[in-house]
Formats: structure tokens, sequence, C-alpha cells
């Protein structure tokens, strides 16, 4: 009796992944982030869920340096569909033919883009054809210790000059002993200052740059190093950097290996503020440059994408549809990848936001906005190794193994040979 | 009876499959198998590639030899190599010396040794995991354990370990020599296999300890130095985990093991063909050092 009940039971279990195996669609969405993004995703995919029968969803949650190593070797099979996409990887994905192209879905109406900004539309699109719709709208922004810089009666205004800037970071360090850390590991910085000399860092997919702009920025480090409020590099030797939570604004307890400043997002506000210590207040101010209506700019932070080898295009379009436009599914996601694109969906949300990102929506309308140029365009394949060879510079500034005159020099140089 | 012997037995299934060389071959599958599947084919894979222009993303390309001239004009491939072997040629003598001393020490048979034999190889067995890469970051660090006890002694030290040239590789150099135990599990064997009687007769010919060591021990043991400076050596080459974790070759590469670079070339860079032709330049320093060391054998290995 036993054995037939298990016999039974087991054509029974066959038999429902069979049909499941049929019927039904598994996508598997990727991304990266934290454990406040894998939840509210993880809700918005069952709400989904809840609405269409027969999806169910594989989720892949991933931090930032990890996730780039697992979907390279991912994208060469077919088990992805939802892919979130960064700006920085667009083209050498696209390029590479892993991405699948959306227009035909816009066009058919199974993929609407109503209401969002003809750039974000633009800065997902690569040679015509649209291969990341964008799910958060984000800014630099200068993330500082407000809780501090009050009690040193020090005050910071919006859309500092590089001069102001240096000017701020030797005050504070003479009032307070807090040094400054120039975005060491924030790629994005070396590019928005060069904006503000009206340079562009690349140009074709080449890099478009002489040694003089490399040294004006190298030069920020020499000047900082001399006059000691510059965040020496041995800090970066025992943290991770680019994570919120060991960035040395809130980690630490020595001043002197402290900064009062951190070269982050906007949409990283709110975790900034989780891991600083209690009763410090995180306040947020546009990233200094020369000019800083040139450099500043609106970022389309992150994308969903639809590989190209997906078995499940058009429920996977209808993923990408849903995150757009579903004002219910963004009251769960709560803007923390950025403020959606879509109008009307971030309209239908903004009461709901917390206090931390209503500042980011003042901030973004009041400070960048009004005084902003466009995204810079994607940077070309290659960029990564780029980046690291310019955190290698700035580490050796900081050691005082180099001036800021070599680094540039080294930079041209060493620059990675499909970039040169 | 007579019928049976006439007719020629056919085998049955058991009969056939304990066969000698069938079994064999049964049981080593799994590791046939999984030697194939997960070394000779991939190495083999990774063999072309390193004649490939391969971003992981696309098809590669086959450039030839272009690779390898890379390679020579890097500057980075340069430092790696000289950190790795500057690791693997101090804290190589530095582990087996560590481990031929400890091992000289528990050679004494008493009721507690089993334990400290125990106790000692533990860090050999856990050294190299990601929780105590992480635990020694941390000591290590600038408000770390380190720091504290030198504070705590009188010595005020805010020093960043890991965050000077001069030091950064010493944290690593220190946790590789800490994971001396496999090392002294050997010399202890060996150390017990050396005939008591050749001490007597040292000690009726007048040979003190320092005698006794130098001249019976040391020689006695020098297939087993052999063998673990071998082993240790190749391991030594091959180190990732530490530095990958406690500081990926920060401060300005002066720990920038040549497997992490690897690993960034391929993973963080995607330029999977240029970081396999740098595996294989790896196996044939390996193979030179190893041929090397196995030249001089014949120099100072005692063979009976």
């Amino acid at each position: 009796m036993k054995k037939v009940a298990l016999f039974l039971a087991v054509i029974m279990l066959a038999c429902t992944c069979l049909t499941g195996a049929l019927a039904d669609e598994n996508i598997l969405v990727t991304w990266w982030g934290n454990q406040t993004r894998n939840e509210r995703t993880h809700n918005a995919l069952a709400l989904f869920a809840e609405g269409h029968e027969g999806v169910s969803f594989t989720e892949v949650p991933n931090s930032w340096d990890d996730y780039w190593k697992k979907v390279a070797a991912d994208a060469q099979g077919d088990t992805l569909d939802v892919i979130q996409m960064d700006y920085q990887y667009l083209n050498q994905y696209s390029q590479s033919g892993l991405l699948l192209d959306l227009n035909p879905y816009v066009e058919s109406g199974a993929l609407k883009l109503d209401g969002v900004n003809e750039g974000i539309i633009n800065a997902g699109t690569v040679d015509g054809k649209l291969y990341a719709v964008c799910i958060g709208v984000n800014a630099p922004a200068l993330l500082y210790n407000k809780t501090l810089l009050d009690g040193a009666g020090i005050t910071v205004k919006d859309n500092m000059t590089l001069d102001e800037f240096m000017a701020l970071c030797k005050e504070i360090y003479e009032k307070t002993g807090y040094k400054t850390n120039i975005g060491y590991g924030t790629d994005m910085v070396f590019g928005y200052i060069l904006r503000g000399y009206d340079v562009a860092l690349f140009k074709d997919g080449k890099l478009n740059i002489t040694k003089e702009d490399a040294e004006k920025f190298f030069s920020l480090y020499e000047t900082g190093l001399k006059e000691g409020w510059l965040l020496g590099s041995e800090v970066f030797a025992e943290t991770a950097v680019g994570t919120v939570e060991q960035d040395p604004m809130v980690y630490g307890a020595d001043p002197a290996y402290m900064s009062w400043c951190a070269f982050f997002w906007s949409n990283q506000v709110t975790a900034m503020q989780n891991a600083a210590p209690e009763g410090v207040e995180i306040g947020l101010t546009s990233w200094p440059s020369p000019e800083p209506a040139k450099s500043n700019y609106l970022k389309p932070s992150q994308f969903f994408s639809v590989a190209a080898k997906t078995k499940h295009a058009d429920t996977a379009v209808a993923v990408v549809d849903f995150w757009t436009n579903s004002v219910e599914a963004n009251k769960i996601l709560l803007g923390e990848r950025g403020i959606p694109a879509a109008a009307a969906t971030a309209d239908g949300i903004a009461d709901l936001l917390d206090e931390s990102n209503q500042k980011v929506i003042a901030y973004i309308n009041n400070v960048v906005n009004p005084n902003s140029s466009d995204v810079p365009p994607a940077d070309p394949a290659g960029a990564s190794e780029f980046y690291s060879l310019v955190d290698e510079l700035q580490e050796a500034i900081c050691y005082g193994a180099m001036s800021a005159s070599d680094a540039a020099a080294q930079l041209i140089e060493n620059c990675p040979a499909n970039l040169k | 009876m007579a019928q049976l012997a006439a007719r020629k037995p056919k085998k049955t299934f058991r009969e056939k499959i304990n066969e000698e060389h069938i079994a064999g071959m049964i049981c080593t599958a799994p590791f046939t198998i999984g030697f194939l599947m997960f070394m000779i084919v991939p190495m083999l894979i990774s063999g072309y590639y390193a004649f490939c222009d391969f971003n992981i993303l696309q098809p590669a390309t086959f450039t030839g030899l272009n690779n390898l001239r890379m390679m020579f004009a890097d500057a980075k491939f340069w430092k790696s190599l000289t950190v790795t072997l500057y690791f693997a040629f101090v804290s190589v003598p530095l582990r087996l010396v560590f481990a031929l001393i400890v091992a000289l020490i528990l050679l004494k048979t008493t009721k507690i040794t089993a334990f400290y034999r125990a106790a000692y190889y533990l860090p050999s067995i856990i050294g190299g995991s990601v929780a105590v890469a992480i635990l020694w970051k941390r000591m290590f660090a600038i408000d770390g354990t380190i720091n504290v006890l030198l504070r705590a002694v009188g010595i005020e030290s805010r020093l960043a370990w890991l965050g000077r040239t001069d030091t950064a590789i010493w944290t690593l150099i220190i946790l590789a020599v800490w994971q001396f135990g496999s090392s002294m599990l050997i010399f202890l064997s060996a150390l017990k296999q050396i005939p008591t009687t050749l001490y007597e007769a040292g000690e009726i010919d007048g040979a003190n300890g320092w005698k006794r060591f130098f001249r019976i021990t040391l020689p006695l043991l020098t297939p087993t130095i052999f063998f673990n400076l071998v082993m240790q050596m190749i391991n030594g080459f091959l180190a990732f985990t530490q530095c990958y974790i406690i500081t990926q070759g920060k401060p300005m590469n002066s720990t920038l093991f040549y497997t992490v670079y690897m690993y960034q070339q391929s993973f963080e860079y995607y330029k999977a063909g240029y970081g396999a032709a740098l595996a294989w330049v790896m196996l044939l320093i390996i193979g030179i050092f190893t041929a090397l060391l196995f030249a001089t054998k014949r120099f100072w290995v005692y063979e009976e």
C-alpha cells in the first residue's frame, strides 16, 4: 500500500513538473543592488506574477562588482531574460549583440514610453535601436556630514565651483580635522570635472583628452595633499571602495582617516543615511566643477534590458512596461533605483516618499534641473580598465609618489590600447 | 561436472564488472570524468583562448602571439610577477623553518602532544578561507587589534599596516607563514622515521645537540624539505584569496598577486584571452622553477 502511494505521489509530482514546464513561463530577472532593493524588487515581481497567470520569476540579485562578472558569463547562454543594465556598460553589451531591440515593441504598443523625457529614451538607444529602458533617474550628488558642518558653523552652497570647494575643504580641515575624499573610486568624477572645462572625456569610442586636461584634474589631489586636507589612500586599502557602508564619511572613528563628504549619486542618500552613525544628518549638493552648469547632468541611472536570446520576449517586455508604467508597482519600489522615468508614474508615488527621498526630489528639481547639461554619451568598451588606471594614478599622487604632471603623462601613455 | 567443463562458461554481468581493469575504470570514473570535464577540457580551451582576443561577451578571434607581445610591454604584468616571486621566496622558506621548529618541539610524545599537533595544524585548514582573510584585514586595520595591542604595551601606533607599501605585503606573508601546519605534519612523520641508532652512535662519538641536528637530522630530512619546498612554492605562486580579499593589490600594486591580476584582466576588464595567456605563462614559470629545483636536487638532497 505504501509503495502504491509513493508511486502515485511520484507520478503526480512528475505531472505537475511537466505541465509546469509546458504551460508556464519562468522569467529570470537579474540586478545589482542592496537589501532594500532586493526586497522591493521581489515584491514588485510578485505583484506582476499575480496579474499574469502562469508567470513565475527566478530572481538573481548581486552586488555591483560581482554582478558584471556573472552577467558577462551568463550572457553566453540563453538563461537570462530581464537584465538590469547600466549606462556605463550599455555600449559594450549592445554592440556585442546581447540585447534585444525594443523599438518593435514600442511601435506595437507593448511597451509604452509616454511621458518619458526624450533625452532619457535616447540614453538607452544605441545606433537608432532601443536597447534599454530607464527605470530610475539620478544625478551626481555630493553627500556630506551636515551635522558636523553645522556644528562648525559651516554651510555648503549648491553649485560650488572647484575653487570654492577647495577653499571649503581647507576650512573644514582647519576647523574640524576632517579630511576630504575627492571621489576615490567614483569613476564618473573625472569626466564630470573635465566637462566643466568644455572637454569630453571620450569621443567616438576613443580617449579625447590631452595631458594638460588630465593634469588639471590630478592637480586637485596634489593641492589637497600639499594643504593637508586630502584623505590619504591608506583608508581605501582596508575598506571596500564604493560601498556606502564602508565609505570613510560614515565609517571609522578618527577624523584623520575620515572624510566630510562623499562623491555619490542622489539615489544613495537613503542608504548613506541608514549607514551613518546615530544623530548624523546627511546633506546633499552638487559635485564641484569649474562650471557646474556644464558639468552636471541628469543620469538615467539604471535600465532594464531584455536579453537577445530570451525565449520569453513578450513577457520580458511586459515586465519592463510594468516597471515603467505601473503606479502600483512603483508604490512598492518607491524610487529606490531613482525617480521613475515616466512622469505620470513619478507623480503617482510623490506623496509616499520618505524624508530623504523628498530631499532628493527637491535636489533634482531645484539644483540639477535648472543648472545642468545633456548626459555624456555612454562610456566605450574598455572604460573600466581606463578608470582603474585613473584610480591607480590618484593613489600614487596621494602617496606622494608621483606628481600631477607625471600622472597625467602616464594616463595618456598607458591608456588601454583600444581607447587610444 | 563434465558437461559444465565442456561448455565454455559465459561470463555473468557480475563477473564481467569484477574483472580487474573494468572494476578499476568504474571506480575511478567519478574522478576521471571530473578531471576531464573540469581540468583537461577547460585547460585546452584556455590554451586556445591564450592566442585569442576574447572579451567573454563576443566570440573569440584568433590573434596569434599578440597577447604575449602585450604581456612583455605590460608594466603591471612585471609588477605582479615580481610581487608574487617576492611573496613566494620569502614566505615559503619562512614557513618551512617555522614548520620544522614546531615539528621538532612537538616530536616528544607526551599525553597532550596530540592536542598541540592538532591545534597547530588548525591554521592550515582555515587559513586559506575568506573568513580568516577578513579577520586578518580587520586585525591590521588602523583601529584594529594589532594597533590596539601595540598601544596596550606602550607603543603609540596608528600605523595603517595595509595602507603602506612597505608593510602591506608583510601582512600577507605573515598570514602565509601562519599556515605551516601541513608542512609541519610531513616533517613530523619524517623525523619519526630517523633511526634512533644514528643518534646513539653520534652521542657515543661525542656529538652535542647542535652537531647531531646538523649532521644527522637535517641531512636525513632533506628529501622531505625538498618535497615541501616544491609543493609550497607552487602554492605560493598560485596564492589568490589572501590578496583578493585583504588588499586587492593595494597600495599602489605593491601586493598585486599574479593570479589576482589574471582575474582582474579576465573578469573586470573583460580581457579573458589575455587572462588565459597570463595563466599559461604562469604554468610555464612554475614548470621552470620546479625543473630548477629538481636540477639542484643531487647537490643537496640525501638519498640512500
